[in-house]
């Protein structure tokens, strides 16, 4: 009974974990793997498992969760971004002294270019660092081979492995073969042993030889492992150049070569780079006078490969060291690397006349904006209305873009709208300088990375309002439940953490709820609080802005429709389009005034408070 | 077969994905292999947006520049902005007025590369049947009628079914046979 279907990358991630028999599933969304989970639970409920998943509070909680479950011996998964894996990162250092019981697989979605991510880090290093195996495919389908292999493993060895698919797997659309999947019907067992499980440094020391020796035994399995870890060299035959690629660049270059019919280049495929298969990359650098490295996002393999002068990389200049190998910039670098040996060159540019071409349209770039309708503009609208002045501290989600609106003045890590606003209080109070910091924070976010900031600058008495853009859904990465909402990943209901109750509990004295909505009732609040924040007696002011996403909950957010239209009172100061940016205004050459594209408008009538002439009335 | 590379652009929240969906599908029919690659995250909030979809045994998920044979595009800026990506020869269908599309800047480079290109008012056809959101629709009904080497308009008419959600079927079949009308006349 099997049967096609087209999967995504994460879904075919998603595919090869509950495959491999995991039981348990914990995630906290993050492009590029937010569609993980969600694939996993779509799956286990078309299949009828009883695999446990969880959206947890952020990404070390979901991976400490992970870890006690391959402790009791199950198979366990834990899904996050690159930058997720910081979050993680005290815990997955010290699970690897630990080790398992059953399997637990780590997948960390890399976003080489970046698209949606603060860095390009590259998760391989992460996994040098932590000294776990890493996994690296080239497309869904070896993601989904690789899901399971890495659950083997993880459990033979009793180690965490790490999958690291990068975007342009994660956001792949493949078709796979698939068929009926069964539960893992292994039981929960926990065996107390304290010198492991709760190991003080001395017993730590041993742990580390331990994890060295299943490293080295690691190491001598992926030499072998030709189902990823393979080359086209012909027997006895000396090459000028060969390629040593992983990953994505992999997938790139063999298309490349195929379609150029470049039998003369072989490739030496690494699937594992860590720990790196060194007599397999030897046997391939003897056949080859030079070879040349292309691997996604950082200098990994290229470091491990020993003859130094036959390598061709990131470190020789050869290959960009920022962004995303794509086809085009793959098939410049290698072509100029033939001609750079004296190799015959690929036939025909990579379309420079067309890229000048489009280069002198100087064609608008569309930025990102918040959505025709987002209670979150509106909430900026406010803020910067009440508090001009203010040093705005924010942070990650759909809100960041309140950067269009001069809302956003940074944007570190997740959590750091509140540290550093903190921070920033107490660089400016030392001085004896009262300066205004209003911080904006998703609800997300909020229960991501919040709490411990809010306690510190709480305790810690800075002064500054924190503003909790409360929107009921975790949203940029495509709309997944918050704690605040209590739904769970499978849909079924949990208990709502009430935000009011959180903030009030890490010791904040004002907390109020508004409608962002209502432009004035939120100026006229932030007002309220700037007051209570520069009292003698005051503190840190919290308000909650909530009001659910448009994009989420499309009736519940726009609950009265307001047909707004432009009269002739617009004197084409823009003020509306610059500060309030929603996508639906627009300047209307032949009108000579701003208008408003009905396509886009969501007639949430918010645009009717904010234009200073009163041009924008109800139609 | 010979590997084709389409490439699919517009605007986040133009329903991109949805385009990129139902050729796959369609061409799963077929019994051809596809590998798509899809943007997802920020740029969805209303950004540019790109689609790739590749039909036959490749590796990677990307076209390269100068190796698309189809170029679709929801909006007529972002069909400029990925010129570069049309092989010679290719065929560009955009989301634009047949009358001004396509600028004089590009002309001479689309002629010199026997890129045949064609626009239709995608997004009026799909206001006009009161769905303005719906011109991924239209242009591909409109897709349908020039290309049947690739796909009919019949075997397109099939993915929409397989993909889209009941509650939208009828609207969505509208939209489709509408851009299609306007191709054939
Ligand atoms: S509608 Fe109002 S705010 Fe917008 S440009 Fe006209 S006068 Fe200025
Ligand atoms: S009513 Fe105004 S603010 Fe709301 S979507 Fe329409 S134009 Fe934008």
């Amino acid at each position: 009974m099997m049967r096609e279907e087209i999967f995504l990358g994460n879904g075919a991630v998603a595919l090869g974990l509950l495959e491999s028999g995991s039981q348990v599933v914990t995630s906290y969304p993050g492009t590029p793997s937010s569609e993980i989970l969600p694939e996993v639970v779509r799956l286990i409920k078309s299949e009828g498992l009883n695999t446990y998943v969880e959206w947890s509070t952020n990404e070390k909680v979901a991976l400490d969760n992970a870890f006690a479950a391959a402790v009791s011996g199950k198979r366990a998964a834990c899904c996050m971004k690159q930058v997720g894996l910081n979050v993680a990162a005290d815990s997955l250092m010290s699970a690897a002294y630990l080790g398992t019981v059953g399997g637990l697989v780590i997948v960390s979605c890399d976003d080489p270019g970046p698209h949606s991510s603060q860095t390009e880090q590259d998760t391989r290093l992460m996994a040098r660092l932590a000294k776990v195996p890493v996994l690296d495919p080239s497309n869904p389908k070896e993601a989904r081979e690789m899901a399971r292999l890495a659950m083997e493993l993880s459990e033979e060895f009793r180690i965490p492995v790490i999958l690291r698919p990068a975007i342009r797997v994660c956001h792949a659309r493949q078709a796979l073969s698939w068929g009926p999947l069964k539960n893992n019907t292994k039981k929960a067992s926990f065996e107390k042993d304290p010198g492991r499980w709760a190991a003080t440094p001395r017993f730590r020391f041993i742990l580390h030889g331990e994890l060295n020796e299943k490293l080295k035994k690691i190491a001598r399995r992926f030499e072998g492992l030709t189902a990823h870890n393979f080359h086209d060299l012909e027997p006895g035959k000396k090459y000028p150049l060969g390629i040593i690629a992983g990953g994505v660049p992999y997938s790139v270059i063999r298309d490349i070569l195929l379609e150029k019919d470049r039998k003369d280049i072989p490739v030496l495929k690494i699937g594992t780079p860590y720990p790196f298969p060194e007599a397999l990359a030897d046997t391939f650098m003897s056949a080859c006078e030079k070879v040349l490295v292309l691997e996604e996002t950082d200098t990994v393999m290229e470091y491990f490969l020993r003859d130094r002068q036959k390598v061709l990389g990131r470190l020789s200049g050869h290959v960009p060291s920022e962004g995303e190998l794509v086809p085009q910039i793959v098939y410049s670098l290698v072509d100029k690397v033939l001609k750079d040996l004296g190799l015959i060159p690929f036939k025909g540019d990579g379309n420079q006349d067309a890229l000048d071409l489009v280069a002198s349209l100087d064609l608008p770039v569309r930025r990102p904006t918040l959505c025709a309708g987002c209670p979150h503009r509106a909430s900026f609208f406010a803020i910067r209305k009440a508090r001009p002045k203010a040093i705005f501290t924010s942070d990650i989600g759909c809100y960041t873009l309140g950067l269009n609106l001069g809302g956003v003045d940074t944007c570190l890590d997740m959590g750091a709208a509140i540290t550093m606003a903190s921070g920033f209080y107490h660089s400016f109070d030392q001085d004896q300088v009262a300066q205004p910091i209003v911080a904006t924070i998703g609800d997300s976010t909020f229960f991501h990375s919040g709490t411990a900031g809010l306690l510190n600058a709480v305790y810690n008495d800075a002064r500054f309002i924190l503003v909790i853009l409360d929107n009921e859904i975790t949203a940029m990465t495509g709309m997944q439940p918050t704690p605040g909402l209590g739904i769970r990943a499978d849909g079924s209901k949990g208990k709502a953490i009430s935000l009011e109750r959180v903030v009030a509990g890490c010791g904040v004295d004002f907390v109020e709820v508004v409608d962002p909505y209502d432009i004035k009732a939120m100026t006229k609040l932030l007002k309220k609080a700037t007051e209570y924040v520069n009292s003698s007696t005051g503190g840190i002011a919290v308000i909650i802005a909530r009001h659910p996403c448009v994009i989420a909950y499309p009736k519940e957010a726009i609950t009265e429709r307001k047909s707004v239209m432009v009269t002739d009172d617009c004197t084409e100061c823009s003020f509306c389009l610059e500060r309030f940016e929603c996508p639906a205004l627009y300047h209307d050459e032949e009108l000579g005034r701003t208008n408003i594209n009905h396509s886009l408008c969501t007639q949430c009538g918010v645009c009717l408070q904010i234009c200073p002439k009163g041009a924008i009335v109800e139609a | 077969m010979q590997t084709v590379n389409i490439v699919l652009s517009g605007l986040g929240g133009q329903g991109i994905l949805f385009m990129t969906k139902v050729l796959a599908q369609a061409a799963l029919n077929k019994g051809l292999k596809t590998m798509g690659a899809e943007t997802h995250g920020m740029a969805q909030r209303g950004g540019s947006v790109i689609s790739h979809l590749r039909l036959g045994e490749v590796e990677g998920s990307l076209v390269r520049t100068g190796s698309a044979h189809f170029l679709l595009a929801l909006e007529e800026n972002e069909a400029y902005r990925n010129i570069p990506f049309l092989a010679k020869g290719g065929r560009l269908y955009a989301n634009a007025s047949p009358k001004s599309f396509a600028r004089q800047e590009v002309k001479p480079y689309l002629d010199k590369m026997e890129i045949v290109y064609r626009a239709v008012p995608a997004e009026k056809i799909a206001a006009g049947l009161g769905t303005p959101m719906s011109s991924n629709l239209a242009l591909l009904g409109f897709f349908s009628a020039f290309e049947k080497d690739l796909v009919t308009h019949k075997e397109l008419r099939n993915a929409i079914d397989q993909v889209t959600p009941s509650r939208f079927k009828k609207i969505n079949f509208k939209v489709f046979d509408a851009g299609f009308e306007m191709g054939t006349q």
